[in-house]
């Protein structure tokens, strides 16, 4: 195998959305693939009252020699993958830089503010143009969407990964991938997880997002 | 005439002890509802303009408005308001024993006749649960006769009204006090100019009334010294009589007025209507003998109802003794001369709008005529 | 995770019986355990005991019959088992017992940042931290050891973002099962090992634990878990503990000072060990302390540098107390980093002004405010939807005293900002008795407590006898919903399993409050006017009322991806703002199943999030949200 080396040592990844989207099945795949490769991988998490429709962050940090703090110092983000397009802005504030690099999903979850008509959500438009202002390269796909089409909407995180994998900006396969999956899942539901991955490396390969 | 939203209606009546809990702002939307005797806000609505503004008899009544839309003249401060007759009547030979009569069961009686004749098919009346007043739709005579008898305690009647109008009909009797017709007038004036509205009314009722009672006050001033739920029926005798009775099945409870008008709601001081002048007829009782009723007709249509009652038989007619006439014309005006003044002193009447809310509104000219003296009401 | 770390390290150690109770962040250590309890592969028995003061109680049960074992618990829990850690750290142990503590600073999902620290120094037991996953695991086994030596409890502490992070973890082995549980009581009395286990006679027994903490102090001077990083003489010492090492080491990175700043990080933090702390402070006059949450381990080293000033000389110490790090919330490296860049007189490298100028610009419009709420489908808001109107509809000011749970979010609009006082598990109910006993001082407001049915068992048992024996008037409101929920489903009494999976007694919640003399009512909450109708029967009367509203949470594995209706909007009848409706359904009830469809003036249904509970369906006052059963 070649040597796999990291485009910024160490690299750090922010996976965001809204509680109860299952931001943690994504830091958690990501983090065990990278692991299996070899690399030293924190990953910091808060649960609890935040998964009740408040915002999550998933810091990754991937290392070749140490491990690093469980929170990514201000503007410090790598890339960004986002089951959300409002909190990808909100990453963006207090984590981007012009580097930075974004993955976002574009179906809305609403805050309780918005759906009460009490604050308005951005239009599609103006996220797109915000996000891609701020970074130096975004992808957008409507992975619920298609988790939906697959048969759940907890397969957007799955998704994500695969979209993040097709990016190139870190050393994820599909092989390591299947690994893990085939350690937890089997039948329907591994076809299902393999499917959504695949998915997600296609939409960004095939240059369509 | 200005109308507003529930944040008002809150600030400028129920928080200043206005609200007498007609009933004319409940029932219409999720956020009012009556609850044993007192109107509960329960959550915030934000619309600048609403119904239950409008509807309101103590926000901004142009009480010449209401004149003119329900009665057809306008507003003269005369004591009684608009009559084209005025009678003593009582239960015809149809309908003697047939109910528990406060009085002479006039009102009972013509809203039998009424059904009877197909000129409404349901009656927004009230019932009574111990000491709590309970709005009740009435579709039967015998749900009718069950209404009879006076309650004392301000009753949130005219919510049965907008249950009624969901339905979509047009054939409804409203049997209410002072303020409540007047709220009623407000209702069948459409002052949103909403296109769904239909005016639900057949037939408007009013009933004579000095003051009201707050439910939860009474109950406050009564429940140690009777059980509550034996009340069979309660009466204020005409003077001398300085009391009002409370009977049950085994007792008869005498109570002094003075205690009693501690559980007048404020609003009461400021209603000048003590014969419901917005209404095809108005029923009272009559001075000197409990087994008759005043009558007072109207409109056209109040007129030809008695008049159809009597030839029926459900309903019995006799002249007015002059001299009754003119005690209830003196009352009357005193009533009406000491709400104006009330409002006046509490900055109700006629208020400039740039300075505060307006309870009543009537024209500058019939303030001095009313009040006797010269100086408007505009600070 | 962190607390995988710290459950392995216990399995390495030879734990057999762990007890704790639910709380963020330590509840995982416990399920870890649970599952591998359920496997059967080893002798182990875990427990969610009733309450944390219990939890400790059955854990050093199985200390006194010689085995070792671990009680687990978030700080406040310290807080509810302090009186008997008072009494066990006197009396000592005799298997090896290891208490872990789990602090939140930044009370992320707490209600408070309560320190675990200030315990290991008022019980006189001794503290250990550790600062990344590995230690996690590697200090716990170690904790078992030292107790074993000193026969007395050791306190480990952990931190959110140590619990709830994943790293990197080399593990050891696991040794085969140990001896029997044998508890030996008939030696002489005062024989630590074969004699009853009593913290008298005081005075004897105090001086014993003040010896075994000095073997402690002895053992952590070579401790490999104190580590220093840095030049021999460094221009700045940076003392830090726990996951601030982390912080610290990587705001020195940010700032490009390896070379310059020393960090001395500490595993072993009470009792400090004085000799390895004076060889550090000797070689450098400023040092900076870096720690959450509290300025503990900054006032200990000053008081060490203070009692030997005389060869150390003059310090200048840069910590909480002198302005540099704040007293309050959560450690970042941001922070060690500006405090850092400030004393170093340096020029922080942080953000691109202008990127994070215009960041913050497009974020006022592009992440609008997200607020916590209720799940879909949860009882919860159906629960305080009927508490918020029968109070109004009662008009008499009545409020409700909260408590701990998901159901804590009722003091936001979420829950219709229904909760008025919110402190400690159980104490909604303490509150309310004694609210209850004020009608002699003219208050005649109608009091409501609530409370969870983990949390009833936890700690409002004992308020309520309170409340029945002394004739206070008040109504509690059980929100049962069959979990501990916020934490994660845990089981409790109320359910017929147990942490294990086993079948376990399942106690009945209306039972016990009918036992104890208070008046009982059951209801559905989804069934809101039908509860309505029993709360205000209830709150009419006087004398301590219970109404328990059960339904299960909307994230129960029953309840999970199943939906009992199929919610739609009838879009000719919804009336949207008009007077008559104002959105009752998106402004007021919100919740996340429904969507304000401004540009149509109408409310409809989110699919996706939608649980189909229903509940909406009964409160549209125009009946234009519709329920069809789902196939």
């Amino acid at each position: 195998m070649p040597e796999l080396t990291l485009k910024h040592d160490p690299y750090n990844l922010i996976i965001t959305g809204v509680g109860g989207q299952g931001n943690v099945m994504t830091s958690r795949a990501v983090g065990n693939m990278l692991s299996l490769l070899g690399f030293h991988v924190t990953i910091g998490e808060t649960f609890g009252a935040s998964q009740r429709g408040g915002s999550v962050m998933s810091h990754v940090r991937i290392s070749k020699d140490s491990s690093w703090s469980p929170q990514i110092p201000s503007g410090h983000a790598h890339m960004v993958v986002s089951m959300e397009p409002s909190e990808t802005i909100r990453v963006l504030k207090d984590f981007g830089n012009r580097d930075v690099k974004v993955i976002t999903n574009t179906r809305p979850f609403y805050p309780v503010g918005v759906i009460s008509g009490q604050i308005s959500y951005p239009s599609d438009d103006d996220i797109r143009t915000w996000i891609s202002e701020l970074t130096s390269k975004a992808w957008f796909l409507n992975a619920t969407e298609k988790a939906v089409a697959i048969g759940d909407p907890i397969l957007g995180n799955v998704i994500m990964a695969g979209a993040l994998a097709g990016t190139g900006e870190l050393p994820l396969d599909r092989e390591v991938f299947h690994t893990i999956m085939a350690s937890r899942f089997s039948g329907d539901i591994l076809q299902k997880n393999l499917d959504a991955y695949a998915f997600g490396v296609e939409s960004v390969l095939s240059r369509k997002i | 005439m200005r109308i507003l939203g529930s944040s008002e209606l809150c600030e400028d009546v129920q928080k200043k002890d206005l609200c007498v809990d007609c009933g004319a702002c409940a029932g219409l939307c999720p956020y009012f509802v009556s609850h044993k005797g007192k109107i509960a806000r329960l959550f915030p609505c934000t619309l600048p303009q609403g119904r239950c503004h409008a509807f309101c008899p103590k926000t901004e009544i142009d009480l010449n408005h209401v004149s003119e839309t329900i009665v057809g003249k306008s507003y003269d401060g005369s004591p009684l308001g608009h009559m084209r007759a005025i009678w003593k009547t009582r239960a015809g030979r149809l309908m003697q024993g047939k109910g528990a009569f406060q009085n002479g069961g006039t009102a009972s009686s013509l809203l039998v006749a009424a059904m009877a004749s197909g000129l409404i098919d349901a009656a927004a009346l009230t019932r009574r649960k111990g000491l709590i007043p309970e709005p009740f739709l009435a579709t039967s005579t015998d749900q009718i006769l069950s209404c009879a008898g006076s309650k004392y305690m301000a009753s949130p009647t005219l919510a049965s009204v907008h249950e009624y109008s969901r339905e979509k009909g047009q054939k409804l009797a409203v049997v209410g006090t002072p303020c409540q017709m007047t709220a009623l007038g407000l209702i069948r004036m459409n002052p949103l100019g909403r296109e769904d509205f239909h005016d639900p009314v057949a037939l408007s009722m009013g009933l004579f009334c000095t003051w009201a009672l707050d439910t939860r006050r009474l109950i406050r001033l009564i429940e140690n010294r009777v059980n509550l739920q034996d009340i069979q029926s309660m009466d204020v005798p005409p003077p001398p009589s300085q009391v009002m009775t409370i009977r049950t099945c085994d007792q008869n409870l005498a109570i002094p007025l003075d205690e009693i008008r501690t559980a007048i709601p404020a609003g009461c001081s400021i209603c000048p209507d003590m014969t419901a002048e917005f209404t095809d007829l108005s029923v009272g009782a009559l001075e000197g003998d409990p087994s008759w009723n005043t009558l007072i007709v109207r409109t056209e249509k109040g007129e030809s109802l008695v008049e159809e009652a009597v030839r029926q038989g459900y309903l019995e007619r006799d002249a007015m003794r002059p001299e009754h006439l003119e005690h209830l014309r003196k009352g009357a005006s005193a009533k009406k001369k000491r709400a104006f003044i009330m409002a006046r002193d509490k900055h109700l009447l006629n208020t400039d709008p740039a300075k505060g809310p307006s309870a009543l509104i009537i024209k500058e000219d019939l303030v001095k005529k009313l009040l006797g003296e010269e100086g408007s009401c505009l600070h | 995770m962190g607390n995988e770390a710290i459950a392995r390290g216990a399995l390495e150690a030879g734990v057999r019986v762990v007890a704790g109770y639910p709380g963020t962040p330590a509840s995982e250590i416990i399920e870890n355990l649970a599952k591998i309890a359920k496997e059967g592969s080893r002798k182990l028995y875990v427990e969610w005991s009733v309450n944390e003061k219990v939890a400790l109680e059955v854990a050093s049960a199985a200390s006194f019959a010689g085995l070792p074992t671990m009680a687990v618990m978030k700080q406040p829990g310290l807080n509810v088992a302090a009186d008997y850690l008072l009494h066990l750290s006197g009396s000592g142990v005799r298997g090896p017992m290891v208490l872990v503590s789990a602090d939140d600073p930044g009370a992320l999902s707490s209600v408070n940042e309560g320190e675990t620290r200030y315990y290991a120094k008022l019980m006189e037991i001794p503290l250990l931290e550790p600062g990344d996953f590995q230690e996690a695991k590697d200090m716990t086994t170690w904790a078992f050891k030292l107790s074993d030596t000193i026969k007395n409890v050791v306190l480990l502490r952990t931190v959110t973002r140590l619990s709830h992070a994943s790293g990197t973890v080399v593990l050891g082995e696991i040794p085969e099962n140990g001896s029997n549980a044998f508890f030996k009581h008939d030696g002489f009395i005062l024989d630590p090992n074969e004699g009853a286990i009593l913290s008298p006679p005081v005075e004897y027994k105090h001086t014993e634990q003040q010896r075994k903490l000095k073997i402690a102090e002895a053992l952590f001077e070579d401790s490999p878990f104190n580590t220093y990083t840095g030049p021999e003489k460094p221009e700045l010492l940076i003392i830090t503990s726990s996951i601030c090492s982390l912080y610290s080491k990587e705001a020195v990175s940010i700032l490009g000072v390896r070379d310059r700043v020393g960090i001395l990080k500490l595993g072993t933090t009470w009792p400090l060990p004085p000799k390895r702390l004076l060889k550090h402070l000797s070689s450098c006059d400023h040092i900076f302390i870096v720690e959450e949450v509290l300025p503990f381990l900054e006032d200990e080293v000053k008081i060490l540098a203070a009692e030997h000033g005389k060869t150390l000389g003059a310090k200048f110490f840069y910590g909480k107390k002198e302005g540099y790090l704040p007293m309050v919330g959560e450690m970042n490296p941001d922070k060690v980093a500006a405090a850092l860049s400030r004393i170093l007189a340096m020029p922080q490298p942080g953000m691109d002004d202008v990127y994070k100028k215009r960041a913050t610009e497009i974020s006022f419009a592009g992440s609008p405010h997200r607020e916590a709420t209720f799940c879909p489908g949860c009882p919860h808001r159906a629960s305080f939807w009927t508490l918020n109107t029968a109070l109004s509809m009662d008009n008499r000011n009545g409020f409700v005293c909260g408590d701990i749970g998901c159901y804590s979010m009722a003091v936001l609009p979420a829950g219709f900002s229904t909760l008025k006082t919110l402190h400690a598990m159980g104490s909604g109910t303490g509150v309310a008795s004694g609210f209850g006993k004020l009608g002699g001082f003219g208050m005649s407001q109608p009091v409501l407590s609530v409370c969870g049915d983990s949390t009833f068992f936890h700690s409002a048992i004992p308020p309520l006898v309170n409340a029945i024996h002394h004739h206070s008037n008040m109504t509690l409101v059980v929100l049962d919903n069959s979990g501990t929920a916020m934490t994660g489903f845990q089981p409790h009494p109320g359910l017929e399993k147990d942490a294990m999976g086993n079948v376990a007694e399942k106690i009945d919640i209306p039972e016990v409050c009918r036992a104890l003399g208070a008046e009982v009512r059951v209801c559905d909450p989804f069934d809101v006017s039908e509860s309505r109708q029993v709360l205000l029967d209830l709150m009419d009367r006087d004398g301590v009322k219970v109404l328990v509203l059960k339904q299960s949470c909307a994230l129960s594995p029953e309840k999970k991806s199943l939906k009992k209706y199929t919610m739609s909007v009838d879009q000719s009848l919804c009336a949207g703002e008009n007077c008559g409706c104002n959105r009752l359904c998106t402004r007021i009830f919100a919740c996340p199943g429904l969507i304000w469809d401004k540009e149509n003036n109408r409310s409809r249904i989110d699919e996706v999030v939608c649980a189909g509970c229903g509940v909406c369906s009964s409160i549209c006052p125009k009946g234009a949200i519709m329920k069809k059963e789902a196939v």
